[in-house]
C-alpha cells in the first residue's frame, strides 16, 4: 500500500499549560472561532427571516382582504395602517425591505455565512479561517448592516419602498416617495456594509480553501458543499465590487446632485436639473451583480443537499465532477445572462437574442444537477431524516420553479410576463423556497455538529410537510395570475377590473402563506429547545464520512486535539461493495479497506494496485456467501 | 488539547493571508471595471464622453506614483540585503511620495473646478472624473496605511518573517494601486 498511516504521537501530549482564559465577550460576542461566527450568522439569519416573514404576512394580507379594516395592524403599525387598512406607500415599504432582507440577509449571509463558515474549516481539515479576525469583522459588519436596515422602520418617512432592486429615477429622487428620502438613504448604507461583511468572508472562504487544506485533501477530494461554498465565495468577489460601484455613483446622484443614472425628470410642475444620465445604467451594473446574486443563494443550497442526499441515501452521489462542472459552468454562465432581466428596456433585440442563449443554456449545467439528484436517490437505501426530506424537497422546487426558467428566459415570452405574478411565482420557488429548504437541510443535519445535539425528529417531519405543501399552496396559483398578466407590487386588486376576478385566489395564497408562517414555529420550538435539552449527538449521528464528524462534539478551537486528521479518500465511499460497513470515512486509508478496493481507488498508482491485486490473490472472494 | 491552538500561533503562515490581500485586489478591479464600463456604456449611448483637456497635475501625480513604488521596490530590496535603515529611509520617501501624489490629485480637481468642469453638473462623464480618481485615493489613504505597518514592523523588534510579510502585502497593494491610477489616467486620455 502506499498510502500509511503514520501518527506523530509527540503531538498528542496533553498539556493543561496556556489555557488562555475566554471571557463571555470572546466567546460569545467578539469570537474569532468560526464555528461561532457560524452560529452567530445563523441565528441572527433566523432572527432575520422571522421578520421577513412577518413582513410577507403583513402585505399577504393586504392583497387578500384590501378593503377590510383589521384593527390590529393600526394597534401594531400606527400611522402606517390607519383605521387598520395598510397604506399603499407603506405596503411597498413591506415588499422592498421582505425582498431586501430574503435575498441578502437571509439566503446570503444566512446561508453563506453559517455554512461556509462552519464547515469550510471542519470538512477541509484547517483550524480556522486563514484570517479570523476578518471573519469576525465579516459578521459585525452584517449584524450592522442588519441593524441599519431594521432602524429604518422606526423613521417618520418609513423604509425604502423602491423595490428591493431600487431602480432609479424612485431611488435616486428624494422626494419622489416618502421612502425615497431617508429609507433609502440608510438602505444604501446598510447595503455599503453589507456588500463589505460579504467580501470579507468571500475573500477568507477562497483563501483558506485554496490554502489550508489538510494533508491528502486534493480539490478532488473535497466534499460538494465545499465546492458550492468555493464558487460561491468567487461569484461574491467578482460581483459584488459592482454593486459597489453602481452604489457610490447613486449615492453621489442622491446626496450631491450628480446625474448619473437622472435625466429630463419631472415630478408635477417641477423640472430637475438633472441632464444627461440615464437609469438604465444602474439597471445594468445593479443586475451584473444581480444576477450571479441568484446563484450565490442557490448553490449553496444545492452544495449542501448533495451531501445530504448522498448520505441519506448511503450511495456516492452520482457524477460527483459532473455536479463539479456543472457549478462552474453555473459560476461562469452566471456572468453573462444580466441582461435578461432588462429585455424590456428597449434592449437591440440582437443582445437580447445573446442573452437568451446564455440564459437557456443555464438549463443544461441546472439539469445536470437535478438528474444527478435524482440519480442518487435512484435505489437508494434511503434514509428519511428530516435534513434528507428538506434536501428532496429542494430538489422539487429546483425542478417546478427551473422550468419556468425556461419560459421567462425567452425575451419573446418575457415581454408579456415580465414584471408580473409569474415571475414572482418563479423565483420564489427556484430560489427562495429551494434556497430556504437548502438551508434547513443543512440546519437539521449540521445541528449535532454545531450545539452538540439533536433535533427532535417528528417536529422536523411536521415543520417539512407543512412548509413543503403551503410553499406550494402559495407559489403555485401565482404562476396562473401572472399568466392573466397581473402585475406584482400592485397596491389593491379591487381597483382594476380585470383584477378582480383573482382576489379569492389571494385569500387562498394568504391562508397558505400563515399556514407556512405557523408552521415556522414548530421549527423555532425544535432549534431553541434542542439547543439547551436536545438529546446529546453521538459522534457521527448519520454515519456520514466527512472530517466534521470525526473533530470532537465537545467544540475546542482549534477543531482537533493533537493533529488534524490525514485524508486519504474521496467523500461519498457509502456502501461500498465489499465493505462491513456501508460507509468508509475519508480518514480510513486504503490499507485497512483491502476488501472493498476499486483499481481507479488507485489512481494510477502502479504499486498501490500492484499490493492490492497480490492481496487479491491471497484472499480470493469467496463464491455463495450468505 | 489546549496545546494545538497555541502551536498555531507560534507558527505564523503567511501564504493564506498574502492569498487574501490579492483577492482584495481582484474585487477591487473588478469595482473599477465597474465604473470604467459603467462609462464606455453611458459615452457610447450619448455619443459623448468627459471632452476636457485633462488638468497637467494628472501627469505629475502619474509621475509621482511611479516613483514612489520604485522607492518601495528599494525598500524592498534593502530588507532582503538586511540594510534596515536604508528600507525605513526609503519606505519614509514613498511615504512622502504618496502625500505629494495626494497633494497634486486636489490640485487637479481644483483646476478642473477653474475651468468649470465641476464635479456637479450636466455631463456625468466629467462627475466620473471626480469620483473615480477620488476612490483611488482611498484606496491611497489605505495603502498609506499599509506601507506605515510596514515601517513600524521595521522599527519594532518583530520576527523577521512578519515584518516580511508586512512589507510583501503592503508592495502587492502599492503596486497595484500605481497600475490602477495608470490604468485610469491612460482610460481617461482615450476616452475623452
Amino acid at each position: 500500500m502506499s498510502t500509511i498511516a503514520l501518527h506523530d504521537e509527540h503531538n498528542h501530549d496533553h498539556a493543561d499549560h496556556g489555557h488562555h482564559k475566554e471571557t463571555l465577550i470572546s466567546k460569545y460576542i467578539f469570537s474569532m472561532d468560526h464555528k461561532m461566527i457560524a452560529k452567530q450568522f445563523l441565528i441572527t439569519g433566523i432572527i432575520m427571516a422571522v421578520i421577513a416573514m412577518g413582513l410577507s404576512i403583513l402585505f399577504r394580507i393586504q392583497l387578500a382582504w384590501p378593503d377590510q379594516s383589521f384593527p390590529f395592524l393600526e394597534t401594531f403599525l400606527g400611522k402606517w395602517a390607519e383605521g387598520g387598512r395598510i397604506k399603499s406607500d407603506f405596503y411597498l415599504a413591506l415588499v422592498t425591505i421582505h425582498g431586501t432582507i430574503m435575498v441578502f440577509f437571509v439566503l446570503t449571509a444566512g446561508l453563506s455565512g453559517t455554512f461556509s463558515n462552519l464547515l469550510i474549516p471542519l470538512q477541509i481539515g484547517a483550524r480556522d479561517m486563514a484570517s479570523p479576525f476578518l471573519n469576525m469583522l465579516s459578521y459585525w459588519f452584517f449584524f450592522m448592516a442588519c441593524v441599519i436596515m431594521m432602524s429604518s422602520f422606526f423613521i417618520q418617512t418609513g423604509p425604502a419602498s423602491g423595490g428591493w432592486t431600487v431602480y432609479p429615477p424612485l431611488s435616486v429622487v428624494a422626494k419622489a416617495m416618502p421612502g425615497s428620502g431617508m429609507g433609502m438613504t440608510l438602505w444604501l448604507i446598510s447595503m455599503v456594509l453589507f456588500v463589505a461583511s460579504s467580501l470579507m468572508g468571500g475573500i477568507n472562504y477562497v483563501s483558506t480553501i485554496l490554502n489550508m487544506r489538510t494533508k491528502g485533501m486534493d480539490l478532488w477530494k473535497m466534499p460538494l458543499p465545499i465546492w458550492a461554498f468555493f464558487l460561491t465565495a468567487i461569484l461574491g468577489i467578482l460581483s459584488f465590487p459592482v454593486l459597489v460601484a453602481g452604489v457610490v455613483l447613486m449615492v453621489f446622484d442622491r446626496s450631491f446632485g450628480t446625474s448619473f443614472y437622472l435625466s429630463d425628470i419631472v415630478m408635477g410642475t417641477d423640472i430637475l436639473p438633472n441632464e444627461g444620465g440615464s437609469p438604465i445604467l444602474w439597471q445594468h451594473l445593479f443586475w451584473f451583480l444581480g444576477h450571479p446574486e441568484v446563484y450565490i443563494v442557490i448553490m449553496p443550497a444545492l452544495g449542501i443537499s448533495s451531501e445530504v442526499i448522498s448520505v441519506n441515501s448511503r450511495k456516492p452521489i452520482f457524477g460527483y465532477h459532473a455536479m463539479v462542472y456543472s457549478l462552474i459552468g453555473i459560476t461562469v454562465l452566471s456572468f453573462i445572462v444580466w441582461g435578461h432581466h432588462m429585455f424590456v428596456t428597449g434592449m437591440n433585440p440582437l443582445l437580447g437574442g445573446v442573452f437568451m442563449i446564455t440564459t437557456l443554456i443555464i438549463a443544461v449545467p441546472s439539469a445536470v444537477k437535478t438528474f444527478n439528484y435524482l440519480a442518487t436517490l435512484w435505489r437508494g437505501n434511503i434514509r428519511f431524516t428530516p435534513a434528507m426530506l428538506f434536501a428532496i424537497g429542494l430538489v422539487s422546487f429546483f425542478i417546478s420553479g427551473g422550468l419556468t426558467g425556461i419560459f421567462l428566459g425567452n425575451a419573446s415570452l418575457d415581454i408579456n410576463l415580465h414584471d408580473t405574478y409569474f415571475v414572482v411565482a418563479h423565483f420564489h420557488l427556484v430560489m427562495g423556497s429551494a434556497a430556504i429548504f437548502g438551508m434547513l437541510a443543512g440546519v437539521y443535519h449540521w445541528f449535532p455538529r454545531m450545539f452538540g445535539r439533536m433535533m427532535n425528529a417528528k417536529l422536523g417531519y411536521l415543520h417539512f410537510w407543512l412548509t413543503f405543501i403551503a410553499a406550494y399552496l402559495v407559489f403555485f396559483p401565482l404562476h396562473f395570475l401572472g399568466l392573466d398578466g397581473v402585475p406584482r407590487r400592485y397596491y389593491a386588486f379591487t381597483e382594476f377590473e380585470f383584477m378582480k376576478k383573482w382576489l379569492t385566489v389571494n385569500i387562498f395564497v394568504t391562508w397558505a402563506a400563515i399556514m407556512a408562517a405557523l408552521a415556522q414555529v414548530a421549527f423555532l420550538f425544535n432549534f431553541f429547545y434542542s439547543i439547551f435539552k436536545g438529546k446529546v449527538a453521538p459522534q457521527n449521528p448519520w454515519e456520514a464520512n466527512t472530517l466534521e464528524w470525526t473533530a470532537p462534539v465537545k467544540h475546542i478551537h482549534g477543531n482537533w486535539p493533537g493533529e488534524i486528521p490525514t485524508v486519504y479518500r474521496w467523500p461519498y465511499d457509502y456502501s461500498k461493495p465489499g465493505h462491513d460497513a456501508d460507509f468508509i470515512p475519508q480518514t480510513v486509508p486504503f490499507s485497512q479497506t483491502m476488501s472493498s478496493n476499486l483499481p481507479h481507488d488507485f489512481e494510477g498508482n502502479a504499486e498501490a494496485e500492484k499490493i492490492q491485486q497480490d492481496w487479491e490473490l491471497a484472499n480470493p472472494v469467496e463464491e455463495n456467501k450468505g | 488539547m489546549v496545546l494545538t491552538m497555541e502551536k498555531i500561533q507560534d507558527t505564523f503562515d503567511p501564504k493564506p493571508r498574502k492569498f487574501i490581500v490579492w483577492l482584495f485586489v481582484v474585487s477591487s478591479t473588478i469595482m473599477f471595471g465597474g465604473f470604467t464600463s459603467y462609462y464606455l456604456v453611458f459615452a457610447a449611448s450619448k455619443g459623448k464622453g468627459h471632452g476636457l483637456v485633462l488638468p497637467d497635475a494628472f501627469i505629475y501625480s502619474t509621475l509621482v506614483i511611479i516613483a514612489s513604488s520604485i522607492t518601495l521596490v528599494l525598500a524592498s530590496k534593502a530588507m532582503r540585503k538586511l540594510n534596515f535603515s536604508l528600507q525605513r529611509n526609503m519606505l519614509w520617501l514613498t511615504v512622502i511620495l504618496a502625500v505629494v501624489f495626494g497633494v497634486m490629485q486636489f490640485n487637479a480637481w481644483s483646476s478642473m473646478v477653474r475651468t468649470g468642469a465641476t464635479l456637479v453638473g450636466n455631463n456625468a462623464a466629467i462627475s466620473f472624473i471626480y469620483v473615480v480618481s477620488g476612490l483611488h485615493l482611498l484606496h491611497i489613504i489605505g495603502g498609506v496605511g499599509l506601507i506605515i505597518n510596514a515601517l513600524v514592523g521595521s522599527y519594532r523588534n518583530i520576527s523577521p518573517a512578519k515584518s516580511n510579510y508586512r512589507m510583501e502585502i503592503a508592495s502587492i497593494f502599492w503596486h497595484f494601486i500605481d497600475i490602477l491610477w495608470i490604468y485610469l489616467y491612460v482610460f481617461l486620455l482615450l476616452n475623452r
